[in-house]
């Protein structure tokens, strides 16, 4: 809400100029932002009527024109193509400063005398100066301070008026506010009211059919108006605050409704069928144009202001064209009403339709200030328009007001807002009766004692304070007037002990491992395209959760897996030419489970590129299957979970041929392995990319919390190889699941030190060498015995897998 | 004696810092600190010196052997350091494995998480789609009401709506438990806007609970001031003045001195010197009583700040976008 000091200062003494007032009203009531209109200093520009203009002798797109700004006349050298003979335009004479601080002097361009220059809008800054130099229009005198007559000397504070306070959408409201914080006196304005016959209940006719809707209707009627231009002080005030002046009555509402914060309207009295309006609920179907020229289809939610022959106006949110003032209009009919917030504000939001009265309705306006609105209005017709007020006014409604009462306790003040020791009276209060009284009674609440409790007060709220119904809340006047400075910071802290949150330390977890694996963490938007989650390999049964109103309608969905996310990330950095990606990325997926949404935590991630860091000396392969397994394995083995169990996937995404579905203990845990040929394309991302998504929960379900102690070894260990040429078909896995069950108690370690297949060998068979490790806990085994125990399993695998020994 | 060491000590300083080459330095090495150096010498006939005078020499050639010693390595380093063996080349870069790194948001969380829980607060969570009770209507907001205005609300098809803000999680802790309470809930927030540098429709926020016997006002304020002098140092100004939250009652909005100006007034902080950080307040009794407690037996206070937003105050980022993008040139760095 924008507000000028000048029209604030009808109401209450400003001593501060709008910065320090912005700053002030910051502090006790909300954010506030000076906007002097003035940009930069500028000053001495004056004025100036075009006498004559010829062309420069000795310059092509210079001019020399005389001007005349009524105390003076001289030459003025000017380059702008616009100027002409006659024009009013804005001269900065010699000592003038304009935007940005330039100032001006007496020049001499081409040989040619300038006293001063001839200003465009952006040299005053005020606006672009793409049309040239500025047109004053023919009506200013000679010699007017510019900046007095654009206003920029207007000192301006903007207002950024919270949802809970319909009263400081009016002049009024601040000025209360700000008399207030300053102690200054707060002055309501006063006006007088000639009314003569006839009286006007027998001029309108009023009905409220919907008593919740409009609990309270004034109606009101001034004959013989002449609408015209307003005067000046009225347009001044108007366009102060940004709002564009129409004709005197138009404005005279505007002007009401921004010194009260109460929206009124004016009715053309003659075009209202039967002079009589009724309050109802629109009938669906029903159609009203409204001012700005837009056909409504109104709906039975909707509350509408009828004549005879139909709607109006929306109540509370914007009149209709066809009973709009115009110049035409000799008689109008006032309304001043009181509308439910609620169906204010879902009527306007329905319609897409705010305005400034919806917007004050919307928030509650003062059910007992109506009476005086209604009059304000009526004496300015009066007044600028020469209208005759009819007497009386016609107010119907079933609804009344109640004032609210509280009964605030001190002690309870003082125990939230000062320090422990001083309510333990070990220092001197901060706060007592007479400070909360004064604060609150500062701001329009009465205050009494409490005759059965000394330490209580009984507060009346003001009826334009409906936010106000708690104790709480007069805590927070009491507290914001006072200063929030005032209040003694402490850190008393009670021992609590806080509980622990497993599942979110185990994602710390792993995202900490994935680091150190040397992976990026991304975060992608949880917002995903339809059929996404298909194209990623997630199975077509599983239903996504879909948003009623995306803001973007590329992607509707929820995400049902984050792949879709990585694949992008990795194609969004394929493009700009970053030659490895290793990124992962912990993150919450979503899928419709009958009515209830499930949530999970997933983690996925993508590695593309050299699989060792390009350096002088590194390898040149690619990253695979095998890269990508073996983090996720080197994840397992730091969480300590079981052993990862692999079982084909033949998801659509990946390359069957280079990919697994994952599993501990028998539960799926997710899958791995690269994006097939086709799929790449598809998402628009490079060959041999290879992603993996895991389930969180199940890999932190698994992990071990901690081993336990076994003695260390003694003895020394052993070691024998073997290379083994089995079908190619034999799965390594299954060997070292035979070697581990029939190993016996000496074999304390195994692992594959070798694969091979090609020319060396027949066609069809592979050969993998194995190491194996043997130790007694007891003592040093001999070589003999260790054979033994060798040549045993080895002679199992032979015959249990159909193997030879490679020579 | 000790004039002499003393003089050897400014021989020693003034030869190595000359000393112009790897060769050089040996040889000053070799005359200063060698097997037939002087300084050596001194050292092996300390017995022959009487226990006092014996004790003090002593003392002295350790101090200058040490002092030259460090002095040498300091000129090697200088010189290029090329200590190494035959066939070495030390400026060959290692073998670097791949190095990964969180990211900045996760980053900014866990500094943010830190100093909380070194508070004494633990971390609570909840649900990224929710109800409107937890989201609005026990939060304060009624149905129809302009506060919902600020909360531009994506809704879920079949019911329930993405949350707007990390404040439900106070709701869905205080139906499960009984005060005390100390938490923070950190995580994901959605708003319908269309994104631009300054908005984004999905960022993170943490959000901050203790609801107890008689909390005051001082406590919340002692509470932020502590945790913004961890995050800023102890010499920032911070300033609480009045705010509207409907779950908070008095409420305020925190603003710390602008870092960029220190207060002095720039076009970061629009000349106030100050910029807005958190949103707090002493918990409204209208949520009480939506949780099932009772406001005349506990009080309590929340607050809520935008970790985009911090993040972006400590790195520079001007664009809230680029957090989601994952472009890994911006990854690396941050």
């Amino acid at each position: 809400m924008k507000a000028s000091l000048k029209w604030l200062r009808d109401y209450v003494e400003i001593e501060f100029c709008a910065f320090e007032l912005a700053g002030r009203l910051t502090e006790i009531l909300t954010e506030t932002e000076a906007a002097n209109l003035r940009t930069g200093d500028v000053r001495g520009v004056v004025a100036a009527r075009v006498v004559t203009v010829e062309k420069h002798p000795d310059a092509d797109k210079l001019t020399v024109c005389v001007m005349d700004w009524g105390d003076g006349s001289d030459t003025v050298v000017c380059g702008a193509p616009n100027v002409k003979a006659g024009m009013i335009c804005a001269l900065a004479l010699p000592g003038s400063t304009i935007a940005g601080g330039r100032r001006i002097s007496e020049a001499t361009l081409r040989g040619r005398r300038s006293y001063g220059m001839l200003v465009s809008e952006a040299e005053l800054g005020v606006g672009d100066g793409v049309g040239g130099i500025m047109d004053l229009g023919p009506h200013v005198e000679p010699g007017t301070d510019v900046i007095e007559f654009l206003g920029m000397d207007e000192e301006i504070i903007d207002v950024d008026v919270q949802a809970n306070r319909p009263d400081c959408m009016g002049m009024l409201g601040i000025a209360r506010e700000i008399a207030a914080a300053t102690g200054g006196e707060f002055r309501r304005p006063s006006f007088d009211l000639a009314e003569s016959d006839p009286t006007a209940d027998s001029m309108i006719d009023v009905t409220i059919e919907d008593d919740l809707g409009c609990p309270r209707y004034i109606a009101r009627a001034i004959s013989g108006v002449t609408v015209g231009e307003s005067p000046v002080w009225l347009k001044e005030r108007l366009d102060s605050v940004g709002v564009r002046s129409i004709n005197n009555i138009v404005d005279i509402t505007n002007f009401v409704m921004l010194e009260y914060g109460h929206p009124v309207h004016a009715f053309d009295y003659d075009k209202l069928h039967d002079h009589a309006v009724c309050i109802r609920k629109a009938r669906s179907g029903e159609k009203l144009v409204t001012l700005d020229g837009e056909e409504r289809t109104l709906a039975g939610s909707h509350l509408v202001i009828c004549d005879a022959a139909g709607p109006v106006a929306l109540a509370g949110i914007m009149g209709g064209q066809a009973s709009e003032v115009t110049e035409k209009t000799s008689n109008v009919l006032l309304e001043c009403a009181w509308f439910d917030p609620s169906i204010v504000r879902k009527g306007a939001a329905s319609l897409a339709l705010r305005s400034d009265a919806s917007q004050r309705f919307e928030r509650g306006v003062d059910p007992l200030v109506m009476d005086e609105v209604a009059a304000r209005a009526c004496a300015l017709m009066s007044d600028l328009a020469g209208g005759t007020v009819a007497r009386g006014s016609v107010s119907v409604g079933r609804g009344s007001y109640e004032p609210v009462s509280i009964r605030l306790s001190v002690d309870k003040v003082r125990r939230m807002l000062e320090p422990a020791e001083a309510s333990t009276g070990q220092t001197g209060p901060m706060l007592d009766a007479g400070i909360i009284k004064r604060h609150l009674e500062a701001l329009g609440f009465r205050t009494e004692a409490d005759r059965s409790d000394r330490d209580a007060l009984l507060v009346t709220v003001p009826s334009w304070r409906p936010d106000v119904t708690e104790p709480a809340d007069l805590i927070e006047e009491v507290v914001r007037l006072n200063g929030y400075d005032l209040v003694k910071p402490e850190v008393p802290f009670q021992s609590l002990v806080p509980m622990r949150n497993e599942a979110r330390e185990a994602r710390e977890q792993i995202r900490e491992i994935m680091v150190r694996l040397g992976l990026f963490e991304v975060i992608n938007s949880s917002f995903m395209a339809e059929g996404a989650g298909e194209r990623a390999g997630v199975d077509a049964s599983v239903e996504a959760v879909v948003l009623a109103n995306p803001v973007n309608k590329e992607t509707p969905l929820l995400r049902i897996s984050l792949v879709p996310g990585i694949l992008e990330v990795v194609r969004v950095n394929a493009n700009a030419k970053q030659g490895a990606l290793r990124i992962f990325e912990i993150g919450k997926t979503f899928r419709r489970e009958g009515g209830a949404v499930d949530e999970r935590w997933v983690l996925a991630g993508a590695l593309w590129g050299p699989a060792e860091r390009p350096s002088w000396g590194s390898s040149a392969r690619s990253v695979d299957f095998y890269d990508a397994k073996g983090l996720i394995e080197a994840l397992g083995e730091a969480l300590e979970v079981d052993t990862l169990e692999t079982s084909c996937y033949d998801g659509p995404i990946l390359d069957e041929g280079a990919s697994a579905g994952l599993s501990i203990g028998g539960r799926p845990l997710g899958c791995v392995g690269t994006v097939s040929h086709r799929s790449a394309k598809s998402w628009g991302i490079p060959d041999g990319v290879v992603v993996f998504e895991l389930d969180v929960s199940t890999l932190s379900e698994r992990h071990a919390t901690g081993g336990s102690y076994e003695e260390l070894p003694r003895y020394p260990a052993s070691g024998r190889d073997v290379a083994l040429v089995v079908d190619a078909g034999v799965a390594a896995g299954e060997i070292l699941n035979e070697i581990r069950k029939r190993g016996g108690e000496l074999l304390v370690d195994t692992s594959i030190f070798d694969v091979y297949a090609g020319k060396q060998l027949p066609a069809g068979k592979k050969s993998i060498g194995i190491s194996m490790t043997y130790r007694s806990r007891e003592r040093t085994l001999t070589d003999a015995e260790v054979d033994v125990s060798h040549e045993l399993i080895v002679k199992h695998l032979i015959e249990k897998f159909s193997a030879t020994l490679r020579e | 004696m000790i004039d002499r060491l003393e003089k050897l000590r400014s021989e020693g300083r003034e030869q190595i810092e000359s000393a112009a080459s790897e060769k050089e330095l040996e040889d000053v090495r070799v005359a200063f600190l060698g097997r037939k150096s002087e300084l050596n010498l001194v050292a092996r006939g300390l017995g022959k010196l009487p226990p006092d005078e014996r004790r003090l020499v002593g003392k002295a050639v350790n101090r200058i052997k040490e002092e030259l010693t460090t002095l040498l390595g300091e000129a090697r380093e200088r010189l290029g350091g090329k200590t190494g063996g035959p066939g070495l080349d030390l400026t060959l870069p290692g073998r670097v494995p791949w190095v990964g790194r969180k990211h900045p948001l996760t980053r900014t969380l866990e500094r943010l998480e830190g100093i909380f829980k070194g508070l004494g607060f633990e971390v609570a969570l909840g649900p990224h789609v929710e109800d409107d009770f937890h989201n609005f209507e026990a939060l304060n907001f009624p149905k129809d009401h302009p506060a919902r205005d600020a909360h531009d609300t994506f809704y879920v098809e079949g019911g329930g709506l993405l949350r707007t803000h990390t404040s439900p999680v106070q709701i869905r802790v205080m139906q499960t438990r009984k005060p005390p309470i100390r938490i923070i809930a950190p995580g994901r927030v959605f708003r319908n806007e269309t994104p631009d540098a300054s908005h984004g429709s999905e960022f993170f926020q943490l959000e901050g609970l203790y609801v107890d016997k008689d909390v005051r006002f001082g406590e919340l304020k002692g509470v932020l001031i502590k945790f913004l002098r961890e995050l800023y140092g102890d010499d920032v100004g911070v300033r609480l003045r009045p705010g509207f939250f409907p779950f908070t009652e008095p409420s305020a909005e925190v603003d710390v001195e602008c870092r960029i100006c220190r207060g002095k007034g720039c076009s970061v902080c629009k000349q106030t010197g100050w910029v807005e950080l958190l949103g707090a307040g002493m918990v409204d009794p209208r949520v009480f009583r939506a949780v099932g407690y009772d406001p005349d037996e506990v009080s309590g206070y929340a607050f809520g700040l935008g970790v985009d937003r911090i993040c972006m105050m400590m790195t520079g980022v001007d664009d809230i976008r680029l957090f989601l993008q994952n472009d890994l040139r911006f990854l690396r760095q941050l």
